[in-house]
């Protein structure tokens, strides 16, 4: 007689996470699952969801989504319109949310950041958007992945057919010197390990760089994941987390945290306390150097915004440099707070007067300057930006070129208009918050 | 049902590392819907008169982690246009590899593609014998298989004609 003995198979957060959503026990990466999205998200974008509206009903005969409180949209890039074509995109979206009785969220703020306030970036849940960026919600212990077109599976069925990846663990250790934030942290990952080192596998973070770190600099780290190649990253939930999702989210799971001995493909551990400011230099966000190595290249404007960066402790960051002072005379410095709450508490902090006293031009929340849509560079102009990508073309000419930085780089270059270390004007800061 | 060997000369050798292939049309110009715009765009500032020295059939080489970046879909649109069969790369980025394997067009990952090719070599994909052939030397070099979902979703043509089959399939299963 063969006795079955029950064996606790040790698993990833990615797996627990998996599990549940496909209705198993358990799986192993490599399975072929198809798991049921508790969330489906999708800012409005041309090719995109108008063509999910058209495609569900046209090729599917899909008049309604299944439970459509599973869905939300966002209307953020394109904010505001600036052409009829543009509004109309807008409005075939209201129109479409309506109908469905699917959320439509508009002016509030870029989704992947507005997503975490509403509660959408419930910890233990699985999000499915089409932009890869929505990792970031792995800040709070969500597995959110970004499936292209393969999202409109989501749309027309209520599941999603995936494999399950194989998971790389990062530790970060050490302590971060003063001046260096989440943003160094991301691109020193990318040079250390290569930008392809994650390809297919979802990244579990964690460490005492990543216990120490705020709720905002985990969702600047996690929500590039896609550079590393990764599905997606994140981060098991901590007090902090579950402060921050208390009240706010939407579903009532348990939190999910990975076994002891889960097994990881691999176990990476980066020490940063000896990390100096980066710059990712064009054409590509594989290109991490050391700041120092490019002080004094001329730059013509600055972008402190984007779902990666533009949440608070960016904007007391560039305000720490730039109180007191001014961006240099023709430099264009524009800051974009990632969303309207984190815009008003700026204000509450008093923040955006002293960056609008320094020069900075302040906008309303919106996606549109890490794209070139608006602020767009001409032929042989050079960029300090805290945007997602450096490829040429991408805020202008394909002759600009856009250099990634943190935030207090892009407010100490406003002020010298060439590429400048923060950290003697932070070290001289006056009363910063 | 079986995928169809790919058969063609490589049209074009993308032999950089984590190459962005909105590059190929430019970024400025991704909006751009018309087809034959796009196509008319394609390698412009690399090679111009690209276009006319493509042959349907023909395929694209690329190096390790092709597609970095933020890879939209006109780029690939152009090349399908201009008659290119489907790219042989070192390795892609899974964005890039993920987004135009649901438009049913054939990506093959082939590490030692790069050295074994030059620009006007003729090359066959055979995904039975999972390997690519180098048709003037007569060598080999071993593919990587795709995985069941993505080979259906080839065989099938794209994304939508795929989740038609499996919804059909599950619906018949809980009939």
């Amino acid at each position: 007689m063969v006795e079955i003995i029950a064996t606790r198979i040790p698993q990833t957060m990615t797996e627990k996470i998996l599990a549940r959503a496909s209705g198993r026990a358990i799986v192993k990466p490599g399975d072929e699952i198809e798991a049921r999205p508790d969330f489906v998200i999708s800012y409005d974008f041309p090719g995109y969801t108008d063509v999910f509206f058209r495609e569900a009903r046209e090729e599917f005969g899909v008049d309604k989504v299944d439970r459509p409180e599973r869905f939300v949209l966002f209307i953020d890039h394109m904010v505001p319109a600036a052409t009829p074509k543009e509004e109309e995109l807008h409005r075939v979206t209201r129109t479409w949310g309506a109908a469905q009785g699917v959320p439509v969220h508009e002016r509030r703020g870029i989704g992947h950041q507005v997503s975490a306030e509403l509660g959408y970036a419930t910890p233990g849940a699985f999000v499915v958007h089409f932009d890869g960026h929505v990792s970031q919600l792995g800040a709070f212990g969500t597995y959110a992945f970004g499936a292209r077109k393969g999202v409109l599976e989501a749309y027309v069925s209520p599941t999603l057919a995936m494999t399950v990846p194989a998971t790389v663990k990062i530790v970060i250790t050490g302590s971060l010197q003063p001046g260096v934030m989440a943003r160094d942290v991301f691109h020193h990952l990318v040079r250390v390990m290569g930008p392809a080192s994650c390809a297919f596998k979802a990244v579990e973070l964690a460490g005492p760089v990543i216990e120490a770190m705020s709720i905002e600099g985990r969702q600047t780290i996690c929500g590039q994941a896609m550079f590393l190649g990764a599905n997606t990253m994140l981060i098991a939930p901590d007090a902090r987390t579950l402060a921050y999702t208390q009240g706010r989210a939407k579903l009532d799971l348990a939190p999910v945290y990975p076994d002891e001995d889960a097994v990881y493909e691999r176990v990476v551990t980066v020490d940063v306390s000896d990390l100096q400011p980066i710059v990712v230099i064009p054409p590509s966000p594989a290109n991490t150097r050391d700041l120092r190595d490019h002080l004094g290249v001329e730059v013509h404007s600055g972008y402190l915004g984007s779902c990666a960066s533009g949440r608070l402790e960016d904007l007391r960051a560039a305000a720490a440099v730039l109180r007191g002072r001014q961006v240099r005379p023709g430099f264009q410095l524009h800051v974009v707070p990632t969303s309207q709450a984190i815009m008003a508490q700026a204000a509450r902090e008093g923040l955006i007067e002293s960056l609008v006293e320094a020069g900075a031009f302040i906008s309303s929340p919106t996606c549109d300057y890490c794209y070139g849509r608006i602020a767009t560079m001409a032929d042989g102009q050079r960029a300090v930006s805290t945007g997602t990508l450096n490829t040429p073309g991408r805020m202008g000419s394909v002759d600009s070129e856009i250099y990634i930085c943190n935030a207090a780089v892009v407010a100490a270059s406003a002020i010298e208009g060439r590429i400048a270390d923060p950290r003697p004007y932070l070290a001289t800061a006056g009363d910063a918050p | 049902m079986t995928l169809p060997n790919l058969r063609g000369r490589v049209a074009w050798v993308f032999d950089e590392d984590d190459y962005d292939i909105d590059l190929i049309i430019g970024v400025a110009n991704i909006k751009i819907t018309d087809v034959k715009a796009l196509a008319a765009l394609a390698m412009a500032d690399r090679e111009p008169g690209f276009a006319a020295t493509v042959q349907r059939g023909d395929l694209l080489v690329g190096g390790r982690n092709f597609g970095y970046g933020h890879p939209h879909y006109p780029a690939m649109r152009a090349m399908r246009h201009l008659g290119i069969a489907g790219v042989v790369a070192e390795s892609f980025s899974p964005g890039f590899f993920r987004g135009e394997i649901s438009m049913g067009f054939p990506l093959v990952t082939c590490p030692g593609i790069l050295a074994a090719v030059r620009r006007g070599d003729e090359i066959e994909v055979d995904w039975q014998a999972v390997c690519v052939r180098h048709l003037g030397r007569g060598s080999s070099l071993p593919l990587q298989p795709l995985n069941a979902a993505e080979r259906q979703t080839l065989e099938a043509g794209g994304l939508i004609p795929y989740l038609k089959q499996r919804l059909a399939r599950s619906a018949g299963a809980t009939a």
